[in-house]
């Protein structure tokens, strides 16, 4: 199991090496690119070296990801990538972080989801977590953050 | 002795609330996610306007301390660096706070962010004129083998496997030549619009630390955390003070690398914590247990980067050149009240200079009090539910990178970073030595140009890079740094098998 | 019926046009910089903004955003790219660079893409050396130069920014060459490798020179602009005085400019109100206690600058 994982990102690393390699020694200006020449060089040899670890067995640092966490984790990185990605610029900051709150809340909160008091509480967790991030950024710092259609 | 004369001006009432008031301040946004002490102090410039210089000073000079002790808040609770300073305290110190232990890795740093703090400023005070010449030392080939030095502290970073660390600091020094070349002007790996700006350092720190987190909460699912709460335990200052002074070596190694190498031009300030860090660790009798919540790591990480407070100033007050950015705004409060730094500074303007300096000794005696006095309460961030603490992560992530310079692709690159950090996480590869190669690739390459540059025009490549004691000290520190972590990892290998 | 819609549309919009243009600002606006914060830049923008809430200025505050990133070209791309044209994003342009820049090419913007507002500071660049160096005037640099031939180097902010410019200028003049050593991180980072010794001599800013031949460090052997800076360095004498043919293409000029598309009635309400806002005393006495050169300009006076900085430059980076 550990090997075929194993394989996988570290033959994505090594492509990315080759890709910036490549770019390295082929773009103009060859001045702009002598130091990624250089790094590119030692990138694809240490990301080559590694994936020939992982495809010979022989990687044995980190976990890995079992199936398990995978379908856990899913439904909490669509919604951070639809928020990141899209919501909080096309809804408006504050609108986009309350409803990504909001879910990512009722997703992963273990309480039971037929109880009214618990729709409740995440109701006034969410409100609370605004009030405070508003204050901070908008009242205290005063960062301009990106209009959407809602706030 | 003619500072002591001075002190009486930071005991006037209006120095005093201002510098309570820069003090807290600058710790609240020093906590906040995306608020580097640049940006905090940049955010008070407007402020000084108001006030007399010496009182501008005072708030300026308060916050900057406070804020860089403000990171370690972050840091440790959270795993939120919140400038490079901070990046070594994660590594010890959120370790404690996932064991209960929040209060006492937050006490822990700000007593030894205290001795180094005083420490820095006290070198300041004596021996300025001595430091100056010391900065001033370093040119492009220095800065280029101190780089190079700065890449080896990789070694003692990475816990899984040293070709996967020195990997991830390739990638790291990839990531930082995305984007405009600042030399030349030419586009390089530009494949997607919000990399025009190149990669933001902050947020990409924000995104390779908290991302991570969030991902590894959702990866556990819907589970009820009550099981496995953690207590959090409260835990006495005496006994912090005590354990400060029994891992003494760590204060003391921390401090004074700290100080040195960050009065550095340029660089210092960025690695100051880190080198601070892996020479503690190689000095240490008990190597192994750093990075996983040692108490060393933190004391020696967060006294090197409030030692490196006090004389990232010297090229600011006595050359008029700001060292770091941080100091670049300083110079900016000073020039608004008409006062230039240099000699001018210390022989017309005594009345400014030494309460101003005055006031980063008491600031950080109150940053620690009330440094302190907070830690109790905010430990108890361990004991939010993971389903909260998750979402909210994930939103302090996207204010904070976007607050930055309020750009939506520095949103974009926090989060797809984060992603795939947390995806290479689980195979090994890790974030700190990738952070570092994106620091300090631009300070290798820029100063690598440079260098190259006069090397051409003068003396030659060789003469240039291999010539001079300074060349020659640092290439040695590298060769020793270098066979050193060779050494200890066949050692270990040997004991393994 | 199509007619008088139309008719009514093209009024409503005339309406709501006057009615915003009126009413503005009603929010805070914000200048976009495009170098980091505590630059001479920022500083000065900082300081020529701090009155635009009073109610004889704009009557609102102006925040300062800094997008600083390959010499001025992040911020500027963003600028003619992403900015709003409401009138609520303002940009500090920066003279000779941002056109020099658009010339050198790979850049999103060009003269056309913004609209100058008005003008704030002219910063000249002036060449300066070690306070040891043997050098005593640009005479016994060229000499120098002369005798040794791509051997003199001397530092400043980067390529294709006014440092850049200045260093061009001479070495046409004098018909030398010498290496100009582009520094990362600004004008700190040139008067560090001159003051350091790490290079022979140096272009910088006017304003920094004057600090830091106060504080001692350096010599200023001469100014790249028409006339001797009466302010700061009389004693300075101009390139021209000293037989070098450099005009004032390299003065770094500061100031205000929105992006094209900006409705004219909000142009024509900040470029009559911007520039009063400047002459403001306390922008005044703020900015002479810093060093920094003041020059106000209209936005007339600004748009013929413009024009003819585009034609030397271009011109100078012929064949480049």
């Amino acid at each position: 199991m550990n090997r075929t994982q194993h394989m996988v990102p570290s033959g994505i690393v090594a492509a990315v090496a080759l890709w910036v390699c490549w770019i390295s020694y082929t773009q103009q200006p060859a001045d702009a690119f002598l130091f990624p020449r250089l790094i590119s060089t030692a990138f694809l040899l240490l990301a080559l070296w590694t994936f020939g670890k992982a495809v010979l067995g022989l990687s044995k640092a980190g976990a890995g990801l079992s199936m398990q966490m995978m379908s856990n984790l899913a439904p909490g990185l669509l919604v951070a990538g639809i928020y990141v990605f899209w919501a909080a610029k096309t809804l408006g900051f504050y609108a986009a972080t309350s409803l990504a709150f909001f879910a990512l809340l009722s997703a992963y909160d273990p309480a039971p989801n037929n109880s009214a008091r618990t729709w409740i509480r995440r109701l006034l967790i969410t409100i609370g977590y605004i009030a405070v991030m508003y204050g901070l950024f908008a009242l205290v710092l005063k960062v301009y953050t990106p209009r959407g259609i809602i706030i | 002795m003619e500072f002591l004369y001075y002190f009486g001006e930071v005991f006037t009432p209006v120095s005093m609330l201002l510098l309570v008031g820069g003090t807290v301040g600058g710790l609240i946004l020093g906590a906040t996610p995306g608020l580097s002490p640049t940006m905090a102090v940049a955010l008070l410039i407007p402020f000084t306007f108001h006030l007399k210089p010496v009182h501008g000073l005072i708030l300026l000079g308060a916050a900057y301390t406070s804020t860089v002790a403000g990171g370690a808040v972050s840091a440790i609770l959270l795993k939120i660096p919140g400038a490079p300073a901070n990046i070594a305290t994660t590594l010890d110190g959120h370790e404690m706070a996932k064991r209960g232990q929040g209060a006492k890795a937050l006490q822990l740093a700000f007593l030894s962010s205290l001795v180094g703090g005083v420490f820095g400023v006290l070198l300041l005070i004596f021996l300025t004129p001595l430091l100056a010449q010391w900065a001033l030392a370093f040119g492009p080939s220095h800065l280029f083998w101190l780089a190079i030095l700065g890449v080896t502290v990789i070694g003692s970073l990475d816990s899984g496997s040293v070709v996967k660390g020195l990997l991830s600091g390739c990638i790291g020094m990839w990531l930082a030549t995305i984007g405009y070349d600042d030399m030349q002007g030419v586009q390089r790996f530009i494949f997607h619009d919000a990399l025009g700006g190149g990669v933001n350092i902050i947020a990409a720190l924000i995104g390779l630390f908290a991302i991570p987190q969030v991902l590894t909460m959702f990866a556990k699912g819907r589970h009820d955390d009550s099981i496995e709460a953690i207590k959090v335990q409260t835990h006495p200052i005496g006994e912090a003070i005590r354990e400060v002074f029994k891992r003494s070596k760590a204060l003391i190694i921390g401090t004074l690398s700290g100080s040195f190498i960050g009065l550095i031009p340029g660089v210092g300030g960025q690695i100051a914590g880190l080198v601070a860090y892996d020479q503690t660790k190689k000095f240490s009798s008990e190597k192994e247990k750093f990075g996983t919540g040692h108490s060393e790591g933190v004391i020696a990480a967060e006294a090197a980067n409030n030692a490196m407070v006090g004389p990232s100033l010297v090229p600011l007050l006595t050359l008029s050149i700001p060292g770091s950015p941080t100091a670049a705004v300083l110079l900016g409060g000073l020039l608004i009240h008409g006062i230039f730094p240099g000699s001018d500074l210390f022989d017309n303007h005594p009345d400014v200079a030494w309460p101003f300096i005055n006031s980063m000794l008491i600031g950080q005696i109150l940053m620690c009090a009330f440094g302190i006095y907070v830690a109790s309460f905010a430990a108890k961030i361990a004991q939010v539910p993971q389903s909260i603490m998750a979402a909210a992560v994930l939103g302090l992530a996207v204010f904070g990178s976007f607050s930055v310079q309020q750009s939506m692709g520095d949103v974009y690159v926090m989060m797809a970073l984060g992603t795939m950090m947390y995806f290479l996480e689980r195979y090994g590869f890790s974030a700190a030595p990738l952070v570092l190669g994106l620091i300090l690739g631009p300070i290798a390459e820029s100063n690598y140009i440079q260098g190259s540059l006069i090397a051409g025009a003068t003396d030659g490549q060789f003469a240039y890079f291999f010539g001079g004691a300074l060349n020659l000290l640092l290439i040695g520190v590298v060769v020793l740094s270098i066979g050193y972590s060779v050494f200890v990892e066949m050692r270990s290998r040997r004991a393994l098998a | 019926m199509r007619n008088l819609l139309a008719g009514l549309a093209i009024t409503l919009v005339g309406l709501t046009g006057n009615a915003f243009a009126a009413d503005y600002p009603e929010r805070p606006i914000m200048l976009m910089v495009s170098y980091g914060a505590g630059g001479a830049t920022d500083f000065q923008a900082r300081i020529v903004t701090m009155t635009a809430g009073n109610e004889d200025a704009l009557g609102m505050p102006i925040a300062i955003i800094n997008k600083p990133g390959a010499g001025g070209r992040v911020g500027w791309n963003w600028f003619a790219k992403d900015a709003d044209s409401d009138g609520y994003t303002l940009g500090a342009y920066n003279i000779p660079h941002f056109i020099a820049q658009s010339i050198k090419g790979g850049v999103q913007y060009n003269k056309d893409s913004f609209e100058p507002i008005a003008n704030w500071g002219a910063d000249p660049a002036v060449f300066i050396v070690g306070k040891d160096s043997p050098f005593n005037s640009m005479a016994d640099v060229v000499a120098y130069a002369k005798a040794n031939p791509g051997k003199l180097t001397y530092s400043g902010a980067g390529l294709f920014v006014g440092h850049h410019i200045a260093a061009l200028q001479i070495e046409k003049a004098a018909d030398v060459k010498m290496q100009y050593i582009p520094t990362k991180g600004g004008g700190a980072a040139a008067m560090k490798s001159v003051i350091a010794g790490d290079v022979l001599g140096g272009i910088n800013n006017l304003s920094d020179a004057y600090r830091a031949r106060e504080a001692g460090n350096v010599k200023i052997l001469g100014v790249a602009d028409l006339n001797r800076n009466e302010e700061f360095l009389p004693d300075v004498p101009t390139m021209m005085e000293q037989g070098l043919d450099v005009d004032n293409s390299s003065v770094n000029f500061r100031g205000i400019m929105v992006p094209k598309g900006t409705p004219p009635e909000i142009i024509d309400k900040l470029a009559t109100t911007v520039p009063e806002m400047f002459k403001n005393k306390r922008v005044a006495g703020k900015m002479n206690a810093g060093g920094s050169p003041m020059h106000i300009m209209t936005r007339e006076q600004v748009q013929k600058l413009w024009k003819e900085r585009e034609e030397t430059l271009n011109d100078l980076l012929q064949g480049l």
